[in-house]
């Protein structure tokens, strides 16, 4: 039992915690706005952390400064995918009908296409780095320094996220649209502009995750999967749409990853993750924080 | 019996056809085959469900891993291959009578996560009952042949185009359309609605179930990562989108035409496979959702009507 | 003449909003009777509950003597009893023809051929103007044609009794007066009992033997179509809707 009470879980558990945030951020934004069910999320994550990877072994830049890279290349990787793609989408109604369970279908092969890519130009080795390995103690616990920096920063880009949808016009524009599409367009509210601009954040918010992760865990192509389907039991959990839900929502779910593994074994953190994620979908599809039935 | 005519005709020349393959074709070929045989078994039947209701199911290969797990026990527990592989087909239709009257609750894309979400956890609790055996793979002795093999898949495939093709046309299948459709209005019409899910659930699990006993009997090395594989369950969705997923021949020209790229790609360049594999999906998708063969028979009823 | 539907005490809740409030009313075999009311007034809600598209919070409903409140739509309708969606839903994928062919084949005669479903479904198009329809696509109708193919496919069903909703809403004049006929055909060669909703005055009280008002969940009136227009608490809840 006193390994619960360890400050060195409660580290993991809150630096988890703060890098699901982002991830689930973004993919809440998007789905929110749009109603488009991004399963690539995670490989948007992943390119992310090769950005940082090439970054520091090739160019020598600190990961801390190639998070602005990662953020504004995934970000613009969102605009294109939008003006290209998803603008046409989301205007066809023919298509739009479908677009819900085919939002799913289409962001899979999406990722599929970007995870091959990824393994055909860089091959799909793991690439590591070490930057900011030592440990620095606080308050009698340890914690990696690389660690330490992702979690500062990770909470601080939440903050401002919070900040900013509370407080700015545009954060509450993309509110409105989130809550009502179609009135949203209705009082005026460029709905074109803002779709743009989720979609530029949600991705951002993504490749800057990436770039924190590859810090501390490896990199290859195939490392999005396990964030994307974690930011989907995320959001499900907090409820669809409901940004601060997916804040609550990673916490919790980094905190039943990291205690539930403490407690039982590693191999158990996917019975977890996956069991929480069943288990929501069938007793309360509309999440832990969103009132009134199925998300439908 | 005449309206099925044609359908009886090349159902026998299929089976002639797939009798002296073996005995025509080197042995890669017939591995080949019998891949090939695989894959229609599994998308035949998966579009017992999600051709048919419209509820697309991710997460197939569920069944096929059930299946090789029920195989490699019962191989150890040297139970004869006849008691075996219908086991194997019976547990993945209690799965699914188990997991589907919850499940199929869950509608569109969450029905379709779900589904994912369940092939994924039932794989790692296999995963852990594996570990907790103290087991790190297993292997098989002593299998069939590749030919006996062949036949049996032969026999499985044949089994499932002709359940995909008996249920689109009964009345049955009348019933799941309707449900595709509107599932409201459809059980205002009189149809059950959720019986009728749920056997369509079960009738599309039985037969990937065998097929993943068999197929534990040609790869002999039993890995949990590798049965319950999550791209198997995209390559079954792709192939039936990609060839068309409301009746029986859409499917079929799916598994053929994915299998003869595969054929062309893999050994060289498997990721290249993959990305245009994504890339179908996606064009098809957001294009041709009725897939080839619902393309065919368009361009069919146009050339009728000019 | 017995009662062939009863309908006792239906209460309705959704959340905060109290869609029925103890409504009572019964439906006498043979009758059309209407049911009228602003809109929101609970109408399509007591269809809901009546077909068995949802649960009432309170209240029973008897068919022939049989408790049927609680029973799933597609029970309710082998009992025998068929309705028409508001907002149609067509079976896009499929043909006219089909649409109704499916009805037939789960309609309460147990028709399992699709040979004799399919001819069954032929009558019944003929019936609803749009046999010269059958092949086309369930899509490519215009909104007379959905209006009608609802009507066509809830009649297959072979139902005692056929809950009509709104079927004139969004129609022309002269599409009115052919879905008119086409009502009052079916009641009088099937000996059909009608419950109708309608908002088109005229042709409720011209339809109707009997017409139930409905206001904000509760009934406020009923009676023969010319005693409800004259009622003051009708006039004053419609303010200014006009009776024939």
């Amino acid at each position: 039992m006193d390994i619960l009470l360890s400050g060195q879980l409660l580290v993991s558990a809150l630096v988890l915690g703060a890098l699901y945030a982002l991830v689930a951020l973004g993919l809440n934004l998007i789905y929110g706005t749009m109603r488009l069910l991004n399963v690539a999320h995670g490989d948007i994550l992943m390119l992310g952390g090769y950005v940082a990877f090439w970054g520091f072994t090739l160019l020598d830049i600190p990961p801390v400064l190639s998070l602005f890279v990662a953020f504004a290349m995934a970000a613009g990787l969102g605009a294109v995918a939008y003006s290209l793609i998803f603008r046409r989408v989301l205007t066809s109604t023919a298509v739009l009908e479908r677009i819900e369970a085919n939002s799913l279908l289409v962001f899979f092969g999406i990722s599929v296409i970007i995870q091959n890519l990824t393994g055909l130009v860089f091959s799909a080795n793991e690439r590591a780095y070490s930057y900011l390995d030592q440990v620095v103690t606080i308050g009698g616990t340890s914690i990696g320094a690389d660690r330490l920096v992702s979690l500062i920063v990770a909470l601080t880009v939440c903050l401002a996220c919070v900040l900013f949808f509370r407080f700015s016009r545009v954060g509450l524009a993309v509110r409105a649209l989130i809550q009502q599409r179609d009135a949203a367009a209705l009082v005026g509210i460029d709905t074109d502009r803002i779709n743009l601009l989720v979609f530029c954040l949600g991705f951002g918010l993504a490749g800057l995750a990436g770039t924190l992760i590859s810090m501390t865990e490896q990199v290859s192509p195939f490392i999005g999967f396990p964030f994307t389907i974690a930011a989907f039991v995320i959001i499900i959990l907090g409820g669809l749409g409901n940004l601060y839900g997916s804040l609550a929502g990673a916490f919790i779910l980094a905190g039943i990853e990291v205690y539930g593994v403490a407690l039982t074994s590693s191999s158990f953190r996917s019975i977890l993750v996956y069991g929480v994620f069943i288990a929501i979908l069938l007793l309360r599809p509309q999440g832990l924080f969103n009132r009134g039935s199925a998300a439908r | 019996m005449r309206r099925h005519g044609v359908f009886l005709l090349l159902m026998l020349a299929g089976l002639a056809l797939g009798g002296v393959y073996p005995a025509l074709a080197g042995d890669y070929y017939i591995g080949v085959g019998l891949t090939l045989l695989m894959w229609i078994a599994l998308t035949q039947s998966w579009t017992v469900l999600s051709g048919m209701t419209g509820y697309i199911s991710l997460g197939h290969a569920v069944f096929f891993g059930l299946g090789a797990y029920v195989m490699v026990l019962g191989w150890s527990a040297k139970l004869p291959l006849l008691v075996t592989i219908p086991l194997a087909g019976l547990v993945a239709g209690l799965l699914a009578l188990l997991v589907g009257a919850p499940c199929l609750r869950v509608r569109g894309p969450y029905f379709v996560i779900l589904t994912f979400g369940l092939a994924e956890f039932v794989k790692y609790v296999v995963v852990s009952v594996e570990a907790g055996l103290g087991k790190a793979g297993r292997l098989l002795f002593a299998t069939p042949s590749l030919e006996t093999l062949f036949y049996i898949m032969l026999v499985l495939a044949a089994a499932a185009v002709a359940l995909c093709y008996g249920v689109r046309r009964s009345r049955f299948g009348a019933g799941l359309r309707a449900i595709r459709e509107d599932e409201t209005a459809a059980e205002t019409l009189g149809i059950p609605v959720t019986r009728f899910k749920l056997t369509a659930y079960v009738l599309s699990a039985i037969i990937p179930g065998m097929v993943g006993a068999v197929m534990m009997l040609r790869s002999t090395y039993f890995e949990p990562l590798q049965v319950f594989n999550p791209i198997t369950s995209f390559t079954i969705v792709s192939m039936a989108i990609i060839g068309g997923s409301d009746d029986a021949p859409g499917p079929l020209l799916g598994a053929i035409f994915l299998v003869v790229l595969s054929e062309l790609l893999w050994a060289n360049a498997p990721e290249l496979y993959m990305v245009i594999l994504g890339a179908l999906l996606v064009v098809f998708v957001l294009f041709l959702p009725e897939g080839l063969w619902g393309r065919i028979q368009k361009l069919w009823r146009r050339r009728q009507a000019a | 003449m017995s009662a062939l539907l009863q309908v006792e005490g239906l209460s309705k809740r959704f959340g905060g909003v109290q869609a029925l409030n103890d409504v009572s009313f019964e439906v006498a075999e043979g009758e059309i009777l209407g049911l009228m009311g602003a809109n929101g007034a609970g109408k399509t809600t007591a269809f809901s509950l009546i077909a068995g598209n949802q649960r009432p919070s309170a209240g029973s409903i008897h068919l022939d003597g049989q408790r049927i409140d609680g029973l799933r739509p597609d029970r309710v309708s082998q009992l025998g009893i068929a309705r028409t969606f508001q907002i149609v839903r067509p079976f896009g994928g499929m043909t006219v023809l089909e649409n109704v062919t499916v009805a037939a084949l789960y309609g309460r005669r147990r028709i399992s051929g699709f040979t004799e479903a399919e001819a069954l479904a032929r009558e019944v198009l003929a019936e609803a103007h749009l046999a010269d329809r059958a092949e086309l696509p369930a899509a490519s109708l215009t909104l007379a044609g959905r209006k009608r193919l609802e009507v066509a496919r809830a009649l297959a069903t072979d139902p005692r009794i056929l809950l009509l909703d709104e079927v004139l809403a969004g129609l022309t004049a002269s599409e009115v007066a052919e879905a008119l006929e086409i009502v009052r055909e079916i009641h009088q060669r099937r000996g059909l009992t009608l419950v109708v909703i309608e908002h088109v005055m005229r042709a409720l009280m011209r339809l109707c033997g009997r017409i139930v008002v409905l206001h904000h969940g509760q009934k406020i009136a009923e009676g023969p179509p010319q005693q409800v227009a004259e009622d003051p608490v009708v006039i004053e809840a419609y303010f200014g809707a006009a009776p024939a």
